[in-house]
C-alpha cells in the first residue's frame, strides 16, 4: 500500500498573526484554567500529595510479600526460580529441609535488595507455587543500604500490607493467560498442552543460514526437545 | 514465516553486482526471507560497493541506518572465525527512492580489523564508526576523529568483544576528561571579536539529559561546535548478552524513557521474527493502541520541554496532563507507569482491564482536548513562530546524508514512516496520514508533531472500534510461560515453566534486523543468535543517534539560544542515545 502522504502547508502569517492577536486566545485559555482551578477545586489535575494519594490498579508493581499457607509457614519452597527469572540479580535464597516432611524444602534466607529490584514483577511471574506477590506500596525509601535489603520477616504478608489502611495487594500472579479457559473450555488432561504443529516445529528449528561459500547447509543445532 | 533461505531473485540489482564485481568480492548471502537482504563484501571492495550500493538507480540505498559491529569469536562455525573472519561489520542501509532495506556486510580478521571508512558515502557513518571502534575496537582509514564516544577516554578494551571480561573498572583520570580540540583549534576565527569556548552540559537545565557539547562562540554566534555523549551508557548491549531473551525486556524500558512501550514491543517483535511466530491479533490491537499512545507521551514530552527551553513554561503544564492520563492508563494495564515492561517475546504480560476500551475513548477525548490547548497556545503564536521559524534548518539532502528519520526526517520533506511504507501488527489495516513539511526548521519539526499525535488519536480510535477478542499471549509454552493453572495442576505445565525460566526461549542460530517505527524515527533492533536461551548480540538502532551526531553541525553559524530550540526539537533522549 503506498504510503498517503500529506503535505502540511506552513502557517501563513496574516495580519492577525503579525499583531500577535492569537495569542489573546492562549491568555483566555490560561485565565480559565486558571479561573476554573480555583473554584472547582476537584477538577484539578494535581493532588497534594502526602495527605492525598493516587489510586492505582490492581496491577501495581510495588513492594513484594511473601504469602504464607493456612498454617502460617511461607508457601516458597526455595526453588530459585524467581532469583533466576530476576533480571537484576536482587534476589537471595538459601534452602533447608522443612522439619514437615509434608513441605519438603522451605527457605531460610529470602532478602530482596530492593535498591537493585527493577519493579520488573518477573518473580511473580517466574513463582510455580504462588508465594510471592507484590503490593501498592511505593514508599520504599530507607535509612540506609541495609535496611533496604528486606529478609523474611519484613517480607511476609502481614495484616497491615492488605488492611483498610495498608497499600492492598498489587501484582500477583495472571490467570487469564490460558486461552482455552477464557473460552470456557480449559481442560486439565495432557492433550491441550502441545498445541505446537509440525509446520511451527520446522520454523522453530530452522536451519540456520550457511556461511557464504560454499553454500552448503550447515548442521542443525542441536534443537531442544521441548520437554 | 517462511524458513526457506532466498537469495538474488528479491534484490532486483543482483546481476548488476555480478556484472560489476564479476571477481566476487561482492555478492549477495543467502538469507531466511524474515531477514533483509544482504549483499557481502570484502574489506578492500568495501567502498566500491558502499559507492554503488549508493549511486546505482537501480540500488539507490541514500540513507545509512546503522552500523552493527559483531564479534563472532564465540558462534559455532567454522575456524575461519576465530581466524580471518572473526569480526563483522553490517551496514544497514535503506533506500528513500525504493523502500528497500539491505545489510552490507564486510567479514574482518582477528588481528587489526581495519577497513576504508564509509564516511564518504554516508556521512552519517561518522559516530557510528566511532561507536565501532569504541566498543568493538574495528579501525576505520580515513576517519577524521576515531575517537572513544560512549565510553570515556581512560578506558581500556574494546568493551563489545567477546573476550572482554565485564565489570572491569577503569578510572577516569582528570587527564583523560575529553579536552576538545576545539579549544586548541588555530584555524577558527580569532580576528573580528574573541572568540570563546562555552561548555554546555553535561548538566545543563535544556539538555533534557546528560549529553555535552562544546561551543565556540563569537559573540552569541556559534562558529564551531563538538558534541559528546556517553554521561548515560548503561552497558544495554553487553548486559542483554548475559541475560535471557526474556529478561531483556525491563532494560528496554530503560531505552527511551518517554516512549518506554514502543521499545519493549520492537523488542519482543525482533524476538518473535528470530523464532517464527506470529502472535495473537488481541496483542497485535494492544500493542498498537499504546504505543501510539506512547507516541502522543513521547511528543507532548517533547514540544511541552521545548517551550520550557523557549520561556514559555504554561504548554508544559497542559502538554504533561495529557502524559499523566496516559500514564494512569499505562499502568493499570501493566502495573507501572513508567517502567511498563509489558511486552512478553510472543503477546502481552496478561490481557488488559474490562474497561480498557471505554477508558481509551475517554482518554481519545481528553487528549484530543489537549492537543488542542497546545496548539491554541504555540501554532499561531508569532513569538514562538518567530524563535523556531528559519533556526535548525535540515535540508532534505541533508537529512538523509545524516541519516535522520521520524520526525524530523518528516519535517525536511521526506515521507518515510515505517508504519506506512513496511506496515507491521495490522497498520496496514488502519487509514492514517504521513504528515510531512517541507521546510526542515524546527517550527515544521514542531507543526509535524502535532499532526503526529491527531493521526495516531485517529488509529487509536479505528483500532479500538474493531478491538478483537481471544488470548494476547501465544499458546506456544516453548516461548511464553503457561497459564497458572497449568504450572500449579499439572507436570507438563511446570516442566515448560521451568524450561522456560531456568534456560530461557531457545531462538535458532541466526541473525535478524527488526524494525518499529520509535517515536523518534526507526527503532531497529539487531539481534545476533547463537541458537543459546540468551541473545549473542543485541544492538539497537537509537533514532536519536543520528539525530545527536548531526547536531553539532545543524547549529553551525546560528545563535546559542537556537541551538537550545534546536536540541529540543530534535528530542534527544539520553537513555537510548547512550543505551
Amino acid at each position: 500500500m503506498p504510503g498517503k502522504v500529506v503535505i502540511i502547508q506552513p502557517i501563513e502569517p496574516t495580519l492577525a498573526v503579525r499583531l500577535y492577536l492569537p495569542l489573546l486566545s492562549g491568555m483566555a485559555l490560561t485565565f480559565r484554567k486558571f479561573v476554573a482551578n480555583v473554584f472547582t477545586p476537584k477538577t484539578r489535575p494535581t493532588i497534594e500529595y502526602p495527605e492525598q494519594r493516587r489510586d492505582y490498579s490492581d496491577r501495581y508493581r510495588g513492594r513484594h510479600i511473601l504469602k504464607a499457607r493456612e498454617d502460617g509457614t511461607l508457601k516458597c519452597v526455595a526453588c530459585y526460580m524467581c532469583a533466576t527469572a530476576c533480571p537484576a540479580d536482587c534476589i537471595e535464597i538459601v534452602a533447608g529441609e522443612h522439619p514437615n516432611l509434608a513441605y519438603e524444602k522451605y527457605p531460610t534466607v529470602f532478602e530482596i535488595d530492593l535498591l537493585r529490584c527493577v519493579m520488573c514483577g518477573f518473580c511473580v511471574d517466574a513463582c510455580p507455587k504462588d508465594a510471592i506477590w507484590m503490593t501498592k506500596d511505593y514508599e520504599m525509601s530507607y535509612f540506609s543500604r541495609q535496611e533496604a535489603v528486606r529478609g523474611i520477616p519484613e517480607l511476609t504478608e502481614k495484616p497491615s500490607d492488605t488492611g483498610a489502611d495498608g497499600p492492598g495487594y498489587g501484582y500477583r500472579p495472571y490467570y487469564g493467560a490460558s486461552p482455552a479457559k477464557k473460552a470456557g473450555q480449559f481442560e486439565p488432561s495432557g492433550l491441550s498442552l502441545l498445541p505446537m504443529t509440525l509446520a511451527r516445529n520446522a520454523a522453530i528449528n530452522r536451519v540456520p543460514p550457511p556461511p557464504p561459500k560454499p553454500p552448503a547447509p550447515a548442521p542443525a543445532p542441536a534443537a531442544k526437545p521441548a520437554a | 514465516m517462511s524458513a526457506t533461505l532466498s537469495a538474488s531473485s528479491d534484490v532486483s540489482f543482483a546481476p548488476l553486482i555480478e556484472r560489476k564485481f564479476p571477481d566476487g568480492s561482492v555478492h549477495l548471502e543467502r538469507r531466511p526471507a524474515s531477514d533483509v537482504p544482504t549483499v557481502v563484501s570484502t574489506p578492500a571492495a568495501s567502498v566500491e560497493a558502499a559507492r554503488f550500493l549508493r549511486d546505482d538507480p537501480a540500488a539507490a540505498y541514500d540513507l545509512l541506518l546503522d552500523l552493527v559491529a559483531v564479534d563472532r569469536l564465540k558462534l559455532d562455525g567454522p575456524p575461519s572465525f576465530r581466524g580471518d573472519e572473526r569480526f563483522q561489520l553490517n551496514a544497514l542501509l535503506y533506500s528513500t527512492k525504493r523502500n528497500e532495506h539491505l545489510r552490507l556486510r564486510v567479514a574482518l580478521p582477528a588481528s587489526d580489523p581495519r577497513l576504508p571508512s564509509l564516511i564518504e558515502i554516508w556521512p552519517a557513518a561518522d559516530w557510528f564508526e566511532r561507536e565501532a571502534w569504541d566498543l568493538m575496537g574495528i579501525r576505520f582509514d580515513g576517519h577524521p576523529n576515531l575517537a572513544r564516544l560512549l565510553t570515556h577516554n581512560g578506558f581500556v578494551g574494546h568493551a563489545l568483544r567477546k573476550d572482554y571480561e565485564a565489570g572491569q573498572r577503569w578510572l577516569c583520570t582528570d587527564e583523560d576528561v575529553l579536552q576538545t580540540k576545539l579549544a586548541a583549534r588555530s584555524d577558527l576565527p580569532e580576528d573580528v571579536f574573541e572568540t570563546m569556548t562555552l561548555n554546555f552540559g553535561p548538566s545543563h537545565p535544556s539538555t533534557h539529559g546528560t549529553l555535552r557539547i562544546v561551543l565556540r562562540v563569537d559573540g552569541e554566534r556559534i562558529v564551531a561546535a563538538e558534541s559528546e555523549c556517553g554521561y548515560l551508557h548503561r552497558c544495554f548491549e553487553k548486559m542483554s548478552e548475559t541475560h535471557t531473551y526474556t529478561q531483556v525486556i525491563p532494560y528496554t524500558d530503560r531505552l527511551n524513557y518517554c516512549s518506554p512501550m514502543i521499545n519493549g514491543n520492537g523488542y519482543a517483535r525482533a524476538v518473535e521474527q528470530m523464532l517464527g511466530i506470529e502472535i495473537p491479533a488481541r496483542a497485535k490491537a494492544v500493542r498498537v493502541v499504546l504505543s501510539e499512545f506512547s507516541r502522543i507521551m513521547d511528543h507532548m514530552v517533547c514540544i511541552g520541554a521545548n517551550l520550557v527551553d523557549l520561556g514559555g513554561l504554561t504548554t508544559f503544564w497542559y502538554s504533561y496532563q495529557a502524559r499523566e492520563e496516559i500514564y494512569s492508563l499505562l499502568e493499570a494495564c501493566c502495573g507501572a507507569r513508567l517502567t511498563s515492561s509489558y511486552a512478553r517475546i510472543g503477546g502481552l504480560s496478561m490481557d488488559v482491564p474490562d474497561n480498557f476500551v471505554e477508558w481509551c475513548r475517554k482518554l481519545v477525548k481528553s487528549v484530543t482536548t489537549h492537543i488542542q490547548e497546545v496548539d491554541t497556545l504555540l501554532t499561531k503564536n508569532r513569538i514562538v513562530q518567530k524563535r523556531m521559524s528559519g533556526t535548525g534548518v535540515v535540508t532534505k539532502e541533508q537529512a538523509i546524508a545524516w541519516g535522520f528519520t521520524g520526525p524530523c526526517l518528516r519535517a525536511s520533506g521526506v515521507g518515510y514512516d515505517v508504519r506506512k511504507d513496511k506496515p507491521y501488527d495490522g497498520y496496514d489495516e488502519v487509514d492514517f496520514d504521513v504528515p510531512v513539511t517541507t521546510a526542515g526548521d524546527n517550527y515544521s519539526r514542531y507543526l509535524v508533531r502535532m499532526e503526529e499525535m491527531r493521526q495516531s488519536l485517529r488509529i487509536i480510535e479505528q483500532v479500538i472500534a474493531r478491538l478483537p477478542g481471544g488470548p494476547v499471549v501465544s499458546d506456544d509454552y516453548r516461548v511464553v510461560l503457561p497459564p497458572k493453572e497449568m504450572v500449579y495442576n499439572e507436570m507438563e505445565g511446570l516442566i515448560f515453566h521451568f524450561k522456560n525460566v531456568f534456560e530461557g526461549i531457545q531462538v535458532p542460530a541466526g541473525e535478524i534486523y527488526s524494525y518499529t517505527e520509535g517515536a523518534n524515527g526507526e527503532l531497529g533492533y539487531s539481534i545476533v543468535s547463537d541458537g543459546s536461551g540468551r541473545p549473542y548480540r543485541v544492538k539497537v538502532r537509537p533514532p536519536c543517534f543520528p539525530l545527536f551526531a548531526a547536531f553539532e553541525k545543524i547549529i553551525i553559524g546560528g545563535m546559542v539560544s537556537d541551538a537550545v530550540a534546536t536540541l529540543g526539537t530534535l528530542n534527544i533522549i539520553a537513555g537510548e542515545l547512550d543505551r
